[in-house]
């Protein structure tokens, strides 16, 4: 079942799950990040605690889920790592980026000993802890960046971090800290790891145009796909020669992109609509499936009091062109995965500046995306009907 | 990114100009004679003076232009992007229509004041 | 109200408002107004020497002087005749007493006449002129009634017409632009009438005619040339000429400014229609409460108001 969140008017800027999937971080376009825990009977979200620290907006948000940390970076340059004590409070430390920027995105690296923050500095900060002095350090990886930091993800294997930027680049860097970790073994982007070796580099576009807007590593580590405001599609694939496909879509531009399977990729942006994307072995990209199905609305008959109202304020008295088809209302911000991994999701929700947060089930979806995602040999996995186990049923039946 | 300029011809035209947290649209508005001119001018002064309660409107064009919106990503954070789309779009038809009609009132009022008058004699 | 009344309304309802309240029998109260008119032109209400049974009417024209030249004087005294006191009040060119003991029986026509002094004044010019012309001579000079401040309206004749020239500013770039406009439909006008004068109009520069005097050049000046041929100037048209002509800059000016207001009215209006359309992009926050996790679990209530 589709659900629908609604957390005021404010856009949400970024969310992050904890293990578990049943406490939702989030930042409505503000200072602060709000940590809901949804209720077992009713479903609803009801916010346990504020974390304030930031001075303002904050950027990034990321839960570590075995260590159970949260990191938040934000406008005023710095980021906080924030942990839970017996009490359940959350208390932050703060971390020196040493930037002189917004932080713009952070992520936790795989085995959550280190994290990435991107910045408008032109550079990336990779933090670990210091246990000998207390606390975090951060190291920076600056060449060849030549514009904001806009999205990073890390490689499974906890070293290579893939990195988009609005000079229209996607940059694989390795984040080898020596301090902390084993020399890393090699991986099909390269053999030499220190610290800040550009591993590879792709372009967006040779013609210029099209910022980064997000990165995903595949679940092997061995392709990267990536989304622009030139509204493409990419996918790099390592052990394919570092093989380039793109797809220019008709759509508008994305703003995040995950992969979702092996061959699966899903991304969202401002089309207000997540899409279902599949790569061939080959590289080859093929648009399969929205995940929303578009649907009109049927205009509510207004109230008189409100007719007029709306003649006053907006010279008429049909709004139904007010709000999109989409169950989305403006662009879409971030995708997480709900339920299982980058190898084989089975959800995910998407936040959005429309305020909302929407929990995509691909095992509930409409018929007609049902249909067209099995289609395809790729996509057929999201579709394949689930048997139901006895007690689901049961308490569908007490639902109905 | 590279601006766009979408052109009916010399005089009326659009300059697109998209960055990464906002986007300025300039609109060069027809002006066929010195009366249309005017009355372009004065609309313009006249909109730019409200331009707080437009949000999306500068108080200053662009050189060569009329009259520029600047759509930030606050804006669009707090507003129906297509319906700011339709707005641009409304606003760009509107406008010719509402000059020429201005000139056709100002003419018909001439003409109806010279005929008066000259009607007298 | 396309055309400007060419009497004092304010003047004349003064005046009558004071006779009737004569006639009535109430007590005479004492009067000191003072109204401004077109061109310049100043009316002073008072009673001579405090006497509350007359009121003295004067007028000050700046440009009476140059009016003397062409017979005010005469034309004055022919009009208003034992109501014209012989030394007008100071700083005022025309003086006329009435006494409100000795009314004439039909007074509304001499109410009516005082309403017309301003007219009146101007009118001694024309009507030489026309005179002139009628007689099938041509004027040995040129009358030139500087009427406003860097406006001058020339009046010369010929056998066969009468040609008066003004010359207006226009304060406003704007102005000149709209004015073009008011201009060239009074050129055509003739067109639609086939009694009207011949209309020419000059812009920056003075016509032919008036090379050889100063007449100024300038970006905001305008000249108008009005061709008035016998059907005008005969004795029978003459006075709705006169009429019709004294007030033509007057009328301009109105009909620009005119014109102006209402641009502005449109302007206005256009522009909160602008402002609602940019609303439609606005949610509506009364419907939007900001409550925390509110679900709509159900895909189907897509209405999410």
């Amino acid at each position: 079942m589709t659900e629908v969140f609604q957390f005021g008017v404010e856009p949400i800027t970024c969310h992050a799950w904890n293990k578990e999937r049943t406490k939702l971080a989030l930042s409505l376009n503000d200072n602060e990040v709000n940590i809901y825990s949804r209720q077992p009977g009713t479903g609803d979200w009801v916010l346990e605690h504020t974390l304030s620290g930031h001075d303002l907006r904050v950027t990034g948000v990321d839960w570590a889920p075995n260590t159970n940390r949260i990191v938040t970076c934000s406008a005023d340059r710095n980021a906080y790592v924030w942990c839970q004590d017996e009490s359940g409070k959350w208390s932050p430390t703060l971390v020196l980026l040493r930037i002189n920027r917004a932080a713009t995105c952070v992520r936790w690296s795989p085995q959550e000993n280190k994290f990435a923050v991107g910045s408008g500095a032109r550079l990336i900060s990779v933090c670990y802890f210091e246990q000998e002095n207390n606390w975090w350090v951060s190291k920076h990886i600056k060449k060849p960046i030549r514009s904001t930091i806009t999205t990073l993800d890390w490689h499974p294997n906890n070293i290579l971090l893939a990195a988009g930027s609005s000079d229209f680049k996607v940059r694989i860097f390795s984040a080898w800290i020596k301090d902390i970790e084993p020399k890393p073994s090699a991986t099909s982007w390269g053999a030499k790891m220190p610290l800040g070796q550009l591993m590879t580099e792709f372009s967006n576009s040779t013609g210029g145009g099209g910022w980064v807007h997000g990165v995903s590593f595949s679940c092997d580590g061995n392709r990267v796909c990536w989304v622009g405001h030139d509204s493409s599609v990419s996918v790099a694939d390592a052990s394919r020669e570092m093989a380039k496909t793109q797809l220019k879509t008709p759509h508008l531009p994305f703003t995040a992109v995950t992969w979702i399977s092996k061959n699966t990729l899903l991304a969202a942006g401002h089309g207000c609509c997540p899409m279902v994307y599949a790569v061939e072995d080959s590289g080859k990209l093929t648009f399969v499936s929205k995940l929303d199905v578009a649907q009109k609305k049927e205009a509510s008959s207004l109230s008189a009091m409100r007719k007029f109202k709306s003649l006053d304020r907006t010279a008429r008295t049909d709004s139904s062109d007010t709000t999109l088809a989409t169950l989305h209302q403006n662009t879409i911000t971030g995708i997480q995965i709900l339920k299982g991994d980058k190898a084989g999701a089975t959800s995910v929700s998407t936040c959005g500046s429309d305020s909302y947060l929407i929990l995509w089930n691909f095992k509930d979806l409409p018929d007609t995306i049902a249909d067209e995602l099995l289609c395809h040999p790729i996509t057929a996995w999201m579709a394949e009907p689930r048997t139901q186990s006895l007690e689901e049923s049961i308490a569908e039946l007490k639902l109905a | 990114m590279t601006p766009v300029v979408v052109s009916r011809n010399e005089k009326e035209r659009v300059l697109i100009e998209p960055s990464i947290n906002s986007l300025r649209v300039s609109i060069a508005i027809k002006q066929a004679d010195d009366i249309e001119r005017i009355l372009c001018h004065k609309f313009m002064r006249f909109l730019m003076m409200r331009a707080d309660n437009f949000i999306i409107l500068r108080r200053k064009p662009v050189e060569g232009y009329n009259i520029s919106f600047l759509i930030t990503n606050f804006h669009t954070e707090q507003m129906y992007k297509h319906k700011l789309v339709d707005f641009v779009i409304h606003f760009m038809e509107e406008i010719d229509k509402e000059i020429s009609e201005m000139k056709l009132a100002v003419n018909a009022r001439a003409r109806e004041c010279a005929l008066e008058y000259l009607k007298r004699f | 109200m396309i055309l400007l009344e060419i009497h004092n309304r304010i003047l004349e309802d003064t005046v009558s408002v004071k006779i009737r309240n004569a006639l009535n029998g109430s007590k005479p109260e004492s009067i000191d107004v003072t109204i401004a008119d077109f061109d310049g032109v100043l009316f002073h209400l008072t009673n001579p020497d405090g006497d509350k049974t007359k009121i003295r009417i004067s007028i000050c024209l700046k440009f009476y002087k140059e009016l003397q030249q062409h017979g005010a004087d005469s034309l004055i005294k022919e009009e208003y005749g034992e109501f014209l006191m012989e030394t007008p009040e100071s700083g005022y060119n025309i003086s006329i007493l009435l006494d409100l003991e000795k009314l004439p029986e039909d007074w509304q026509p001499l109410v009516k006449k005082i309403g017309l002094l301003k007219r009146n004044c101007f009118a001694s010019v024309f009507q030489k002129y026309f005179e002139i012309q009628e007689k099938g001579e041509e004027s040995s000079s040129r009358a030139v009634i500087h009427y406003r401040e860097d406006e001058t309206m020339y009046i010369e004749s010929k056998p066969d017409r009468v040609t008066v020239v003004f010359s207006t500013i226009f304060k406003d770039p704007d102005d000149v632009v709209i004015g073009k406009v008011f201009m060239q439909e009074f050129k055509e006008g003739k067109r639609g009438s086939q009694t009207a004068p011949q209309v020419l109009f000059s812009h920056k520069e003075p016509p032919l005619e008036l090379h050889d005097t100063d007449a100024r050049i300038g970006e905001n000046i305008g000249y108008v040339t009005f061709v008035l041929f016998p059907r005008h100037t005969n004795k029978a048209a003459r006075e709705n000429t006169i009429n019709l002509i004294h007030m033509f800059r007057d009328y301009l000016h109105y009909h620009i400014k005119c014109s102006k207001a209402y641009i502005h009215t449109r302007m206005r209006a256009k522009t909160s229609d602008f402002l609602k359309v940019l609303n439609r992009a606005r949610p509506e926050q009364s419907n939007s409460k900001r409550v925390a996790g509110v679900s709509q679990r159900n895909t189907a209530i897509r209405a999410l108001t």
